[in-house]
């Protein structure tokens, strides 16, 4: 199948406030338990007094064009669809973690049991964390390792992904990076958005607006 | 059941807590995944036992064979690869019961092409070993064309289930530590040395004699003088590369890991192994030289075990921050 796009993302650290919005929202969506962070916000300060900054950094899986994880995986769990979207087949996954090692961006996690998280215990302690367990099983698996897909069932139905659905300040912009017309490319031109790490070869789709 | 309910909770909370600021950290980033003190704790281990029994079985299988022609010695090597790394790489796993996916993948993954390896390694291993160890109905012995071809067929294995550690960690761009030419070297001379030091105490073990004590010895300090000389170009190699490789450094020389790196891995598995290998080529032999020699050799496997133990627990991703954001 001939993809005519390739799904990425911009962030704007000018507008992330590092409310953790997005963790909150991937969470609900995916209902990953406890330890388990396909989207997560890394702070750090920086400078000294009196003129410390601190800036927030929200981090998800890069969905790179040249995934260090598919090619390191040994059991073809991971593959690429033609619009880009890395995605994981908990049914093939061994849970080997390679791809956690290989992973600059420390977006691969891994569960070995589910647990609620409350009591921290495999047993399921209300409805809902019964409910959360069965949906967490049926998107993954125990023992294997899983990542963010920009939600890719709901990008299938032509919406946008939970977090940049959730992001209150609009941080997050999701769109086409081929088509030079889109939202996401305009923003990379204008404000020189940048990927993580481009020394590694990977070239990420999600692109970071400077905060500065 | 509330005490009990809240002391879970409490543990859930505090094992999270350690685990999970490594995941949050802006700066360099440990790698939570391989080795003891991992994710899952102890269980993480073993996958740091499958590399060692890799190794040290294949060293053990090609030394014996190959320098002192024992098929007990061979045997062990064999067994040691074959149940014993597959055990410890089968209790690693999230899904042991897919293993057989591990083999799918040998194009672009280091994991599959070691774990092939090892198979072959198995069978040639297994096919040469037939005829000394109760198959005596097949086609070959170890003397024949076939034996013969079936021995290097092992061997050439054997150095590849050797090799390929160093290049499934060297293959990680990400952890400048251990991306470095230098990891499979490293790991090579280190399992010829484990081999040494088992095929040594197998022998010690069940009373065989070894043919060619003193040409096991001056191997034995060769290669250890060569890991030693591999391990100081490392130390060297990380102080003048990034600053996620100092602070690896940083890791292995001053904090609870040195302990293991300094103390096991450099003082009691190099130095006094390679001091103790002189010590036997100066003295004359006996009892007091054999109990030196097998002293010497658990402190070169003790070293092995603890040099890989360290490398991957001083394996750190480069932080996510970069400059300009």
């Amino acid at each position: 199948m001939l993809a005519l796009v390739r799904w990425g993302m911009v962030i704007d650290l000018k507008r992330c406030t590092a409310c953790h919005s997005c963790s909150v929202a991937c969470k609900a969506e995916h209902h990953t338990p406890p330890g388990v962070f396909w989207a997560k916000v890394v702070r750090m300060e920086s400078g000294k007094y009196p003129t410390v900054t601190r800036q927030a950094l929200p981090l998800l899986c890069m969905n790179c064009k040249e995934p260090e994880c598919k090619d390191v995986c040994p059991t073809g769990a991971t593959t690429k669809r033609p619009d880009g979207i890395v995605v994981v087949d908990s049914k093939k996954c061994v849970g080997c973690r390679y791809c956690a090692v290989a992973c600059p961006y420390g977006a691969r996690n891994f569960a070995g049991e589910w647990k609620d998280y409350f009591t921290g215990d495999s047993k399921p302690s209300s409805a809902f964390a019964e409910h959360s367990r069965k949906k967490w099983l049926e998107e993954s698996d125990r023992g294997v390792v899983s990542k963010c897909n920009f939600c890719v069932e709901r990008v299938d139905q032509g919406r946008k992904p939970a977090c940049v659905n959730a992001c209150p300040c609009e941080a997050r912009t999701f769109g086409d990076l081929d088509d030079p017309e889109s939202e996401v490319s305009q923003l990379i031109k204008k404000r020189r958005g940048m990927q993580l790490h481009p020394e590694y070869g990977t070239d990420a789709s999600v692109y970071y607006l400077p905060a500065r | 059941m509330v005490c009990r309910t809240l002391q879970l909770s409490i543990m859930a909370v505090a094992e999270m807590d350690v685990l999970q600021y490594e995941d949050f950290k802006p700066g360099p980033r440990a790698q939570m995944e391989w080795g003891f003190g991992g994710r899952r704790r102890w269980r993480d281990g073993a996958l740091l036992m499958a590399l060692f029994l890799g190794g040290i079985g294949a060293g053990q299988f090609v030394i014996s064979t190959w320098f002192i022609h024992s098929i007990t010695s061979a045997l062990v090597g064999l067994l040691v690869v074959g149940v014993g790394k597959t055990v410890a790489h089968l209790v690693y796993l999230g899904q042991p019961t897919r293993f057989y996916r591990l083999f799918l993948r040998p194009r672009t993954s280091w994991v599959s092409r070691g774990l092939i390896f090892m198979v072959v390694f198995v069978v040639f291993a297994a096919a040469y070993l037939a005829p000394d160890i109760g198959f005596g109905w097949v086609p070959w012995t170890a003397e024949t064309t076939l034996g013969q071809a079936l021995w290097l067929g092992a061997v050439l294995s054997a150095s590849l289930v050797m090799v390929y550690d160093g290049f499934v960690l060297a293959s990680c761009k990400s952890i400048t530590s251990w991306h470095t030419a230098l990891m499979p070297p490293l790991f090579f001379t280190y399992a010829i040395a484990g081999g040494v030091a088992m095929t040594y105490l197998t022998m010690t073990a069940t009373g065989g004699k070894i043919l060619n004590q003193s040409t096991m010895t001056n191997l034995d300090a060769i290669l250890l003088t060569t890991m030693f000389a591999l391990v100081v170009i490392y130390i060297i190699n990380m102080a003048a590369s990034t600053s996620t490789a100092r602070e690896s450094l940083r890791r292995l020389t001053s904090t609870k890991l040195a302990i293991t790196f300094i103390g096991l891995a450099i003082v009691a598995g190099l130095l006094v192994p390679l001091t103790l290998t002189y010590y036997d080529q100066l003295e004359v032999g006996g009892a007091v030289a054999s109990v030196l020699l097998a002293f010497s050799c658990i402190l070169e496997l003790a070293g092995d075990l603890s040099v890989r133990h360290s490398i991957l627990r001083a394996g750190l991703h480069a932080p996510v921050f970069s400059e300009g954001l």
